[in-house]
């Protein structure tokens, strides 16, 4: 090849530069800043990861507390087990997650994704496990170009090993939310796991090492559809990161005695730290770009440097567009966020959650199906009495058992025949009964004539407790 | 390339698979669930384990379709130039019969 091959955007390509699974990448070594974001994220990391690694293992009700049972088809939250009939809660949830999402967007930008998203979280576990290991980034850009040395190696076999134990782990309690944790733990000590558990740690556990080993940022570039579309929530009062060119321009490098501003030179005395803490490797004083997670590391950065050199902080900071233009104060700033958008969003919100959580509230643990059994008809056409035959599906939605006692009305006349009553119906599971209702021919109307069965649960662990009823409609068929 | 195809592929009809997933096995339990007349002998896990597969299979065959047919006729047609009269520091200029892209 005569000259050096040119990339897309016309830049000439260093031959260091590898052809990753997106498009030709530089890797990138984001250098560890101290600061209140990094702290803020790490409080994040903390908190999400004690939830997802430590809430399998909690019990409730003498079983696992929160399980999401695959094999019988039952969702346990504590106290709450949803059926696959609940699925109207599960939209819910999700209009619940997308709502925050919005409001929060609209608020301050890619909160989710700078401190909460699994994958900046995982990322930065990840990362910090690197830095233990190999250093920080100009350890780590040295050792990667270091020919493979028995240091060398043992080195990235350490840092490989504690990553895969880490994704292991992680994809075993993946699997435990949908297998139970502590029987699973058992089979795993003795080597008896089922094929499709195996599998599933593995997948996870793989998914977890490559997206935050190997794949990190370019997750967040290519694969997420949050990066994609987040401009549209995004509003000229929306904090963003944002570099202030007014006070950093002509930016350039200086002695820390010298009197800058006599020079001609703006605040930024172009370190590259913001560019080097930055995780996506993109320089935020060209202003916001897609690429942003809004991990606010350039910050952290940027305010290590400035206190080094006595300057004030926040040349990279919070700010909205229309503050940087209109060179609004900070209390000016905070006034916006209660803006008409914002207060739009959060009334709606509000709403969903409290009228989802009284639905919840109020809902009845007893769900009954009435199906007529059409192919049971015994009676000739001049019989005086017409009989039915039903399938009640009786489903005991909580975790005490029930004695159920079931009537029919709508019809003078009408009786029922069934098993044995109170029909026992267990703990979270459900019962069908088989009923033979009967009617006097002279007391009814039309061909199909509306009934209705009441179904009485009772609690046998509380005798004084009212019982649970439910009302279902049925119709009455004259052969 | 060809890995960066490999995973628009792959990618966007893993999501799709989840969400067809979560929706189908929530409406319908395997163990009721008539396949040519009998009922799915293996586990509800297995089930919902193969069924993953299967919609990921069905989403990625109209990802790759998507991708195929969204190849633009540079990628296609032959490159009119011959070898040597490709302009310097292309990489294919060694390649006959290479497409531009």
């Amino acid at each position: 090849m005569d000259t050096p091959v040119k990339s897309n955007n016309g830049a000439t390509l260093p031959e260091t530069a590898e052809q990753t699974l997106y498009e030709v990448r530089k890797k990138i070594y984001p250098r560890a800043v101290r600061g209140k974001f990094a702290a803020w994220r790490w409080t994040f990391v903390l908190l999400t990861q004690l939830v997802f690694y430590g809430a399998p293992w909690l019990s409730w009700n003498d079983r696992q507390a929160v399980l999401f049972d695959l094999v019988s088809r039952k969702f346990y939250i504590f106290g709450l087990v949803f059926w696959p009939q609940d699925i109207v809660y599960l939209t819910v949830l999700l209009i619940i997650c997308a709502y925050s999402l919005f409001l929060f967007t609209a608020v301050a930008g890619r909160l989710w994704c700078g401190f909460a998203c699994p994958q900046t979280v995982y990322t930065e576990v990840f990362m910090w496990i690197e830095r233990r290991i190999e250093g920080d980034r100009p350890a780590r850009m040295k050792l990667d170009r270091q020919p493979l040395s028995p240091r060398k190696f043992g080195l990235k076999a350490a840092k490989h090993g504690v990553w895969i134990a880490l994704a292991l782990w992680t994809g075993f309690t993946f699997v435990g939310y949908f297998t139970p944790i502590h029987v699973l733990w058992r089979e795993v000590m003795t080597l008896h796991t089922g094929s499709w558990e195996t599998f599933w740690v593995l997948f996870y556990g793989f998914a977890t090492y490559g997206n935050a080993g190997w794949m990190r940022e370019q997750v967040c570039k290519y694969m997420c559809p949050y990066a994609r579309f987040q401009s549209v929530m995004f509003d000229p009062d929306t904090l963003i990161i944002t570099y202030d060119p007014d006070r950093g321009e002509p930016r350039g490098s200086r002695g820390r005695s010298v009197d800058y501003k006599a020079k001609g030179l703006g605040d930024c005395v172009d370190c590259g730290i913001c560019v080097q803490a930055c995780p996506t490797g993109l320089d935020i004083r060209n202003g916001l770009q897609y690429e942003c997670i809004g991990c606010a590391a350039c910050i952290d950065g940027c305010n290590q440097v400035m206190d080094k050199m006595g300057y004030p902080q926040g040349l990279i900071r919070y700010s909205t567009e229309k503050a940087m233009q209109g060179h609004y104060s900070a209390e000016r700033i905070v006034k916006r966020v209660f803006r008409p958008r914002v207060l739009v969003y959060t009334a709606i919100l509000w709403l969903i959650i409290v009228v989802s959580a009284v639905t919840l509230y109020e809902r009845v643990p007893l769900k009954v199906d009435v199906i007529r059994d059409r192919g049971n008809v015994m009676h000739g056409s001049d019989d005086p009495e017409v009989q039915n035959v039903y399938r009640l599906q009786i489903m005991n939605t909580q975790e005490v058992a029930r004695d159920v006692r079931i009537s029919v009305a709508g019809v003078d006349g009408i009786k029922l025949e069934a098993e044995a009553q109170p029909i026992r119906v267990p703990a979270t599971s459900s019962r069908v009964v088989a009923v033979r209702v009967e009617a006097p021919r002279a007391s009814l109307k039309d061909r199909s004539n509306r009934i209705h069965f009441t179904v009485e649960a009772a609690d046998p662990s509380h005798p004084g407790t009212a019982p649970l009823t439910v009302v279902e409609k049925a119709a009455l068929v004259i052969p | 390339m060809r890995l960066q195809k490999l995973i628009w592929v792959l990618w966007p009809s893993f999501i799709a698979a989840g969400a067809a997933e979560a929706l189908f096995f929530t409406v319908f339990d395997p163990e009721e669930l008539p396949f040519f007349g009998t009922i799915v002998g293996a586990s509800r896990i297995a089930t919902y384990s193969v069924g993953f597969f299967l919609f990921w299979a069905f989403a990625a065959f109209s990802s790759s379709l998507t991708c195929f047919f969204q190849r633009g006729s540079d990628e296609i047609n032959r490159c009119p130039l011959p070898p040597t009269a490709r302009p310097l520091g292309c990489p294919k200029r060694s390649d006959e019969n290479a497409s531009c892209r």
